[in-house]
Order: structure tokens, then C-alpha cells, then sequence
């Protein structure tokens, strides 16, 4: 393989990393997101409660595509 | 690439055995914040009035509001005393990690924010990890703190040690990948900005010769000598046209550069680093608050 495939394979590599680790996160967030809005309507006066728990919430479901965002850097410009 | 994520000035130097690794860049960034956090801590503790039925100067006051932001938004849940004895710690870490994160934004050549550096925001991780084994042994006593990783059942023993582990992990790595990509999103971006308004320039040469065949119709329709006017609006527009043509593209290149950059650069700085910043700093709070609280209950 000459050094112009690698190269190509690693961008090719970063983006469907990143963009496959992206839907896990995203579909997750969602729900976490139209969950506590629904809660929220529902009770209004637990919202700061709510919101403080939707972000924790949100932070942990996106750890997987933070980790997939740091193996795509990982491929393109470390290795 | 990796000089606007100030990765690229790295002192490596070896002490015995043990390969040594300096980042300048985070070193004086942080650094520098930690004296500037410490100068500001002085200042507004001065003012605190020896009288407490005085009433304090303002900046006492703005110190107050935060410290209540934090003690009811981020330790909210948690059972009185362990909420005042962590409130400082977690104010202080809150205050720290969002400097560090709104530093990627001082128009600084070579500016970092320390955070976009593992090694800071692990060493943030540890220091919450630390924290939970002190809580805990503070709270429950150190054999209740060593029986809490044999539950439900003695054999989870390895499972909640992994589970320890990748939770400090994921910890410090979320902060240091979320402001890392807001930074290379930045650095990748900025440029192919600037260069679509460099290439799409003859946009506003068009708009220009707009503006001349504009300029030849209403010249028309206000002349008397209506043939002269008339003339003289299409020279006009042709004027400008060749002027919009020829010269424009190149004297009006930077100008539009500027415009579009300073555009650019204030809408992705406001939300890569502010917003961003603002958020992950509070995540990261929040999460080592709740970390705390779940060692020492």
C-alpha cells in the first residue's frame, strides 16, 4: 500500500469513527433531553432540580462520543 | 495545525530513567490564571467588613451570589454538612476549570486553554478521585469505606474497582476531549472560512455592478437632456463595472476578509468557547460532587 492510500484510509477511518460514535450520544441526549423537558412542563417547580440532573445525564451519555472523538484525532494525527 | 491547540511546543528531557514531558504553553496559561484566581481571592477577602452589620463592597457581595449559585444549583441535592464542607473545594474547582476554559478565547498568540492538556484535566480527575476516598473515610470510617467496594457481593470486588477507575478516566477525559474538539473545530474552521470569503469575493463585485446599472437608470429617469444623462449613467455603470471587475476583487479582498473573520470568529468562539466552556466547566463540577456524594453516603 503507498503512503497516499494510508493517508486516505486513515481520513476514511476518522470519519466513520466519529460519525458512528456520534449516533449512540446523539439518539441518547435526546432522550434525556425530551424526557426532562417533558418533566419539566409536568412540574415546573422541579426544573433546577431537573436541569441539573439532565446535564450529569447528558455529560455521562456523551462520554462514548467523546471517546470516539479522541480515537478519530488519535487516527489523524497520532498514529 | 497543532499550534493554534498549542501542541506543538513540547520540552522533552530525561531525568534518569523517567522520560519528563513540559508544556510551556499550559504551563504558564495555567499558571498564570492560578495567580490571577489567588491575586482576585486576596482582594475581594480585603474587603470583607470587620463589622458583620456593615454592609460589604460589592465585590463581596458578587462572591456571595455565586457562592449561593453553587451551594443551591450544583450541591443542591446533598444532606447539609457535607454541603458546606464541600461548597469551597467545589467553588474553587468550578472557578478554576472554567478560567482555564474561557482562556481559549483571549486573542493571545499561542494561547492554550490548559484544559485541551490531558494532563491537567486527568491530574483534575485524580484530585476528585482522591477527594472521594477522603469523604468517604471521613464520613463512614475507613472500614465501612473499604466494606462499600465489597457490596452487593464480595466478588463485584474487581467490577467496582474497574468501575472506579474508568470513572476517573471518563472524567478527566471528557473535559479534556470536549475543549480539545471545540479547539481543533475552531483551528479547522477559522481558515476554511477565511478562505471561502477569499474565493467568493465576486459576490460583492457583482453586487457592484448592480449598484452601477442602479445608478445609470436613476440618472435616466432624473435627467432633462435625457440622452446626455442617459450616457452618462451607462459610462457610470461601466465605470464601475470595470473598476468592480479589475481592481475591487483585490482592494476589497481584505476589508471583507476582516469583516467575515471578525464575524467568524466571534460566533465560533461564542459557542466553542463559552458556551462550551461554560457547560463542561459545570459538568465537570457537578460530576465530582456527585462522585463525592455517592463515596461519602
Amino acid at each position: 500500500m503507498g503512503p497516499e492510500l494510508v493517508q486516505g484510509l486513515k481520513y476514511l477511518a476518522a470519519g466513520i469513527c466519529m460519525g458512528i460514535g456520534a449516533i449512540g450520544p446523539a439518539l441518547g441526549e435526546g432522550r434525556i433531553g425530551a424526557s426532562a423537558l417533558e418533566s419539566m412542563a409536568r412540574q415546573p417547580e422541579m426544573a433546577n432540580t431537573l436541569l441539573r440532573n439532565m446535564i450529569i445525564a447528558d455529560a455521562i451519555a456523551e462520554t462514548t462520543g467523546i471517546y470516539s472523538l479522541l480515537v478519530s484525532i488519535m487516527i489523524l494525527f497520532v498514529v | 495545525m497543532f499550534a493554534t491547540v498549542g501542541k506543538d511546543l513540547v520540552f522533552r528531557f530525561r531525568v534518569g530513567p523517567i522520560l519528563l514531558a513540559l508544556n510551556p504553553v499550559t504551563l504558564g496559561t495555567a499558571g498564570g490564571l492560578l495567580l490571577i484566581i489567588v491575586g482576585l481571592a486576596l482582594w475581594i477577602r480585603r474587603g470583607i467588613p470587620k463589622d458583620p452589620e456593615d454592609t460589604p463592597p460589592r465585590r463581596v457581595v458578587l462572591l456571595l451570589t455565586f457562592l449561593e449559585f453553587v451551594e443551591n444549583q450544583v450541591l443542591g441535592g446533598m444532606a447539609k454538612g457535607l454541603r458546606r464542607s464541600l461548597l469551597p473545594l467545589i467553588a474553587t474547582l468550578f472557578i478554576y476549570v472554567l478560567s482555564c476554559n474561557l482562556s481559549s478565547i483571549l486573542p493571545i498568540p499561542g494561547m492554550a486553554a490548559p484544559t485541551q492538556d490531558l494532563n491537567v484535566t486527568l491530574g483534575l480527575a485524580l484530585l476528585v478521585y482522591l477527594l472521594t476516598h477522603i469523604y468517604g473515610i471521613r464520613t463512614k470510617g475507613g472500614l465501612r469505606h473499604v466494606k462499600s467496594y465489597l457490596e452487593p457481593i464480595p466478588v463485584m470486588l474487581p467490577m467496582n474497582l474497574i468501575g472506579d477507575m474508568g470513572r476517573t478516566i471518563s472524567h478527566g477525559f471528557r473535559l479534556f476531549g470536549n475543549i480539545l474538539g471545540g479547539a481543533i473545530m475552531l483551528a479547522v474552521t477559522f481558515p476554511i472560512l477565511v478562505d471561502l470569503s477569499l474565493r467568493f469575493r465576486w459576490i460583492l463585485g457583482i453586487l457592484l455592478i448592480l449598484l452601477g446599472l442602479g445608478m445609470a437608470a436613476v440618472f435616466r429617469r432624473w435627467g432633462n437632456r435625457r440622452a446626455f444623462h442617459m450616457a452618462a449613467g451607462v459610462a457610470t455603470g461601466v465605470a464601475i463595472l470595470l473598476v468592480a471587475h479589475v481592481w475591487l476583487p483585490l482592494l476589497w479582498a481584505t476589508p471583507l476578509v476582516l469583516v467575515l473573520g471578525t464575524v467568524a470568529g466571534f460566533v465560533l468562539n461564542g459557542f466553542f468557547g463559552v458556551f462550551a466552556g461554560v457547560i463542561q466547566a459545570l459538568v465537570f463540577t457537578l460530576l465530582a460532587a456527585s462522585y463525592i456524594q455517592v463515596a461519602a453516603e
